[in-house]
């Protein structure tokens, strides 16, 4: 029975299928967003508290600050640069949220919260790089932050909301 | 000696004895496509894209790489000031410049 079925109609029945799954993707893909992605945002703010409570535990303290000059530290030996990063990004609920919230202005708290999560986990990595390096503190800390991996389409900045936060300070000891 | 570098103006607990000038380092990087389209996927969801994280430190690794190579060729032993810039040139393309200061330091 099978030589009823000719090529023609075979590659007719794929194009349908992947328009339909084209179709169903992106509505699909926003529906997850919407449901899954606060879950994954605040497991992730979660393990960062624990995270710092550790380094906290480990070193009394901080052992990062931004004066240019040791505050613990006597006689320096040698020091480096000490540098990390973190690129996040909103998900596209959060993006949706924030685009409308735009039209009218103010406080836009999907934004704020991708933004303090990405700030806080990248002066962790600082504290936990310097803790592995065998840093004893890290002075002049400064955290940049930039959108170097937008799509430029004509001139214009096609909105993805990635955003990189770079954290970096010269480690002592 | 390993060359020091440092972001603060003089490295504490050394005397700058010589400047040799702005130590330069740049590179440019492009996105790789598969993990553009994974990372497409990841920003569904929102949070942390590691496939940029990486390419960005690796590019910027270089940067300084090649800052460090630029002072070791002026006969630095340190440098300091360094400032990064970044800039997205065209199509998801990011310039990544250090610089510093080329000095020569000695222990007080």
């Amino acid at each position: 029975m099978y030589e009823f079925i000719d090529t023609e109609s075979v590659i007719v029945l794929a194009l349908i299928l992947i328009v339909i799954v084209f179709a169903a993707f992106f509505p699909l893909a926003f529906i997850y967003s919407m449901l899954f992605g606060w879950i994954h945002q605040s497991s992730r703010a979660k393990k960062l508290l624990v995270r710092e409570q550790r380094v906290a535990g480990v070193v009394g303290g901080d052992n990062i600050h931004t004066l240019s000059s040791p505050i613990n530290l006597e006689k320096i030996s040698q020091c480096g640069l000490v540098m990390t990063n973190i690129t996040v990004s909103p998900s596209w609920w959060q993006l949706f949220i924030g685009g409308i919230k735009s039209i009218f202005g103010g406080q836009i708290q999907s934004y704020d919260k991708v933004l303090a999560y990405g700030r806080a986990e990248v002066m962790q990595r600082l504290r936990e790089q310097a803790l592995g390096e065998g840093w004893s503190e890290i002075i002049n800390v400064r955290v940049e932050t930039s959108m170097v991996m937008n799509k430029v389409k004509g001139g214009q900045q096609n909105k993805i909301g990635t955003l990189e936060f770079l954290a970096y300070g010269t480690g002592i000891r | 000696m390993e060359m020091m570098t440092s972001n603060t103006e003089t490295i504490p607990g050394f005397k700058i004895t010589k400047s040799l000038g702005v130590a330069t380092g740049s590179t440019v990087r492009a996105k790789h496509i598969g993990k553009d389209i994974l990372a497409g996927l990841k920003n569904i969801v929102g949070g942390e894209l590691k496939a940029y994280t990486e390419l960005l430190m690796e590019a910027r690794t270089e940067a300084l790489g090649r800052m460090m190579m630029d002072a070791g060729q002026r006969g630095a032993n340190a440098v300091v000031n360094v400032r990064f810039a970044t800039s997205s040139v065209a199509g998801g393309a990011a310039e990544l410049f250090a610089y510093g200061t080329a000095v020569t330091v000695e222990q007080e």
